[in-house]
């Protein structure tokens, strides 16, 4: 496959991966450590969404799904399938456990694109592809625009029932 | 369609690269360690909502930890399914007796109130 074609394949998969456990797993609920509150907030000063805040600050302050994706296309590049995974999987466990957070929504990011690395192997798409498609996916939530970004988390919270209580 | 088969032909190898022993191994770690647990007593799943609980179960993070340790002893170069065996039974210990202590579950907010 078209190697920019790939990349915009493997970016679209990496943002859904992502987006949808963390949101899942309850990241714009509620801010897990100080650090997040604060940017959730600050995100909402300036013009954002408070869940989709505290979703941004969520994904800084501690290893997330994002974090379990970029981990596992990574790892899945330098030792292969399914060993990457599983190494990302509990690396990223660790990191979670030391960030206070359960460590769910990492775990299940690292293991989920392991799986849609193996499937995407079929029609072409490298590991490596994936890891530069996870660094645009993720420029797109932290990089670009906060709270153009944000308003669209808090979208997808409000539609998956984890919006924030929080005022 | 040159650089086409090359890919998949690529790809395709480093997906059969697992051979079924390995298979095997990493299903007899995720055995052991699921029966070495319930021997422990470990619950099965977290109390709900799981997303917000932090009780050490055989599920999570029993399984993630035996999956992960096999995989990295594995790549080091020991493998086998006497091997994951060992792992799942030692990954079920860890889980009950270890993990707390090495990493223990957050209470509160970090450097303020509580987030709840």
């Amino acid at each position: 496959m078209n190697e920019i074609l790939g990349i915009i394949i493997a970016a679209v998969l990496c943002w859904l991966n992502f987006v949808l456990i963390d949101t899942w797993m309850g990241l714009p609920e509620k801010p897990g450590v100080k650090g997040a509150d604060v940017i959730g907030r600050d995100v909402k000063k300036r013009g954002g969404n408070l869940s989709g805040g505290f979703f941004q600050g969520n994904i800084v302050c501690s290893p997330d799904a994002s974090a379990g994706t970029l981990l596992g296309a990574i790892a899945c590049y330098t030792i292969g399938i399914p060993a990457g995974g599983f190494v990302a999987a509990l690396l990223v466990f660790i990191g979670n456990r030391l960030c206070a957070d359960p460590g769910y929504a990492g775990t299940t990011g690292a293991i989920t694109i392991m799986i849609i690395i193996a499937l995407a192997s079929f029609i072409g798409i490298p590991p490596e592809q994936f890891v530069v498609g996870m660094l645009l996916a993720i420029v797109t939530i932290q990089g670009l625009d906060h709270p153009r970004a944000s308003k669209l988390l808090g979208k997808i919270a409000k539609k998956m029932g984890r919006y924030t209580e929080l005022t | 369609m040159k650089t086409f088969i090359y890919l998949v032909d690529h790809l395709f190898i480093m997906i059969i690269h697992v051979d079924i022993v390995t298979v095997t191994s990493y299903i007899l770690a995720v055995i052991s360690a699921i029966i070495v647990g319930f021997i422990l007593k470990l619950p099965l799943i977290p109390e709900r909502p799981i997303r917000d609980s932090w009780t050490i179960s055989i599920i999570f993070p029993t399984i993630i930890i035996a999956l992960g340790l096999s995989a990295m002893v594995f790549e080091l170069g020991w493998s086998g399914m006497v091997v994951g065996t060992v792992i799942g039974i030692l990954s079920a210990f860890i889980s009950k007796y270890l993990l707390e202590k090495i990493l223990p579950p957050h209470t509160g907010m970090i450097g303020g109130e509580s987030g709840e």
